[in-house]
């Protein structure tokens, strides 16, 4: 019995290459009556002569058959299928979710995480294009107005030790970015739900609209004035993150990115008499590179929401 | 929001989760035939089941104000299950180093009348600043998910991802209690009335405590072998202290001291302490005993 009914397995799985199935629908029909299903292509399932391994030998496939050897007499009894249902398993799995060729957009929300003067939170979206299947070309655009908020470190600083720390304001930001993807994975919950995974690094260049705030001398370098006003800067961005698959279309994803750019800002000195109202002497003398290292959460979705594996399993 | 508009929202969401498709999640292997009711995976390496894991580790506070403390510890555990596991965690920092904004105060901080018990004396900021010595906690570890990954498609690593709850002390030093209410502390040095000896004395004098601390972490493990892995984690050990040494609270409205009161209140005391995070990263490397892995069914 076992050895027909690996027979009959085998011969499906083989019948059925070229079906539409996904490498993950390791779905198996209720009844077990594989050969009530006719393959894809209307072919006979053509019989296969091999041995049917001893229980608990470590072969799967004969362990599996050895513990269903009355399958085929309960689906004789069973109702017609209501849906239909790939019966397929394959020896080697194939990738869970293609990306090349699909557009990816990703919604999120961004918050500093190595800046203790002042947090730099934004919404963003992320737009990517995957021409192969680890490699993408994109966009993405950060929106910080309004959201931002100065320490209580800050305050505390300056009122303990009369110390200014400069900080700085932004606006918005875009970027264009390239997002290699070296490592991928699955883990299993509790030997039961499985999560495809990977791992990616991206970087990039783009603009940032930020400006100085001045916390030496409010009272004089206002925002009114041009040296404290938002400005375009060049940034350049690097990151790593992980995305987790919820489904072929859909998953989530977190990231560190650390965006680089060179800021002027605020002299932490005052100049006296009439040359504190001089507009020269109220930024540094040179920028500085400012770095907004960021954890960035969200979600990504897919499209189209469908694909086809090209090469066969 | 008025009743009307709760009722809708109640029913928007009730129509939108009950139109979600009954079917189970994509990532669920759905599975109705011979292969149903079996595990995910077979013949897996189990890893931590009836295991003790020792793990020495690095570890380095992250976000730091005044000080970034390395520390150098090591993770006692054994596996009750594969996916549970009993244990002890704990460091010692020898090293603390002074961060850019430690080095700006003991540069060019300053010192009035009003933040005279704050800053003594500007040079001698770094030696106010508290300290992390040592920590250790009894936790619980759960390890919910299992895998392997791929680099760069040529390298394949078993991998998991464990969580760990526990509780513990954390030893600090910080800089001693003080009072100026007498007024020794109340004016700012100057040319002709340098420092007073008993106001810089009170900056470098220290005191040491114990503090209780929860402590949680989330952590990844990559498996060289059956019997050793590289660990990845990321750790938080919340408690209230003086990171700055600074004179910050006093008593507020209802006489009780804490950081909202009026400042200054001209002593350094329990009421200056702030709540922080404590958060670390930690690169450690596993032993797992015995050296065999259990092979699953």
């Amino acid at each position: 019995m076992k050895r027909v009914f690996l027979a009959l397995l085998m011969g499906l799985t083989l019948a059925t290459v070229g079906a539409t199935a996904s490498a993950q629908d390791m779905t198996f029909g209720e009844d077990g009556d594989v050969t009530a299903e006719p393959a894809a292509d209307g072919a006979a399932t053509p019989p296969a002569d091999g041995a049917a391994a001893p229980a608990d030998s470590g072969d799967v496939i004969g362990d599996l058959a050895s513990q269903n050897t009355d399958t085929s007499a309960q689906t004789q009894d069973s109702a017609p299928r209501i849906t239909e249902a790939s019966e397929e398993i394959y020896a080697v799995q194939q990738i869970y979710a293609l990306r090349n060729g699909r557009v990816e957009l990703s919604p999120y929300w961004s918050t500093t995480v190595n800046d203790q003067y002042v947090s730099h939170p934004a919404v963003g979206l992320g737009l990517n294009y995957w021409w192969t299947n680890v490699l993408a070309v994109g966009l993405n655009f950060n929106w910080y107005g309004g959201l931002e908020n100065e320490s209580d470190l800050n305050f505390h600083v300056r009122r303990s030790t009369r110390l200014a720390v400069p900080i700085t304001e932004y606006q918005l930001g875009a970027n264009l970015n390239f997002t290699y993807v070296p490592l991928y994975g699955k883990f299993s919950m509790f030997n039961d739900y499985i999560f495809q995974w990977d791992a990616y690094i991206v970087g990039g260049v783009g603009l940032m609209r930020t400006r100085p705030v001045a916390v030496v001398d409010p009272e004089i370098r206002t925002h009114e004035r041009p040296e404290f006003n938002y400005q375009f800067r060049v940034a350049f961005n690097v990151g790593i993150g992980i995305r987790v698959f919820l489904t072929r279309w859909l998953a989530f994803f977190g990231e560190l990115r650390d965006y680089a750019y060179l800021e002027r800002l605020e002299s932490t000195d005052v100049a006296l008499g009439e040359a504190r109202q001089d507009p020269s002497t109220w930024l540094a003398s040179s920028p500085s590179l400012t770095n907004n290292v960021t954890a960035q959460l969200g979600l990504t979705v897919f499209f189209p929401f469908t694909f086809e594996y090209r090469l066969p399993r | 929001m008025t009743k009307h508009t709760i009722i809708s929202l109640a029913v928007a969401c009730g129509i939108l989760f009950g139109a979600l498709p009954e079917v189970a999640h994509a990532q669920e292997v759905q599975i109705t035939g011979p292969l149903a009711g079996q595990s995910s995976v077979r013949h897996m390496r189990v890893y931590r089941e009836g295991r003790v894991q020792l793990a020495p580790f690095a570890n380095f506070t992250l976000q730091d104000e005044f000080s970034r403390t390395i520390g150098f510890g090591a993770t006692l555990s054994y596996h009750l299950t594969d996916w549970f596991g009993i244990g002890a965690w704990g460091f010692f920092a020898p090293i603390h180093i002074d961060t850019a904004l430690t080095d700006q105060v003991v540069q060019t901080g300053q010192t009035t009348d009003r933040n005279a018990l704050s800053l003594p004396q500007r040079g001698l900021f770094n030696q106010q600043i508290g300290n992390i010595d040592w920590a250790a906690a009894l936790q619980l570890t759960f390890i919910p998910l299992r895998g392997k990954l791929s680099l760069f498609q040529k390298i394949f690593l078993d991998a998991d991802l464990y969580i760990s709850l526990g509780f513990g002390f954390v030893g600090v030093s910080e800089r001693a209690d003080v009072t100026s209410e007498s007024g020794f502390c109340a004016t700012a040095p100057s040319p002709t009335a340098p420092a007073n000896d008993d106001c810089v004395a009170t900056q470098t004098a220290r005191a040491s405590r114990v503090a209780p601390a929860p402590t949680f972490a989330v952590g990844l493990s990559i498996y060289a072998n059956e019997y050793m892995a590289l660990n990845l984690e990321w750790r938080a050990m919340p408690f209230a202290w003086n990171t700055s040494g600074t004179d910050e609270g006093g008593r507020n409205e209802l006489g009780v001291a804490d950081n909202s009161g009026a400042f200054p209140d001209h002593a350094i005391s329990s009421a200056d302490r702030a709540f922080h995070l404590n958060h670390m990263f930690i690169i450690g490397w596993s032993f797992y005993l015995p050296s065999h892995a259990r092979i699953s069914e």
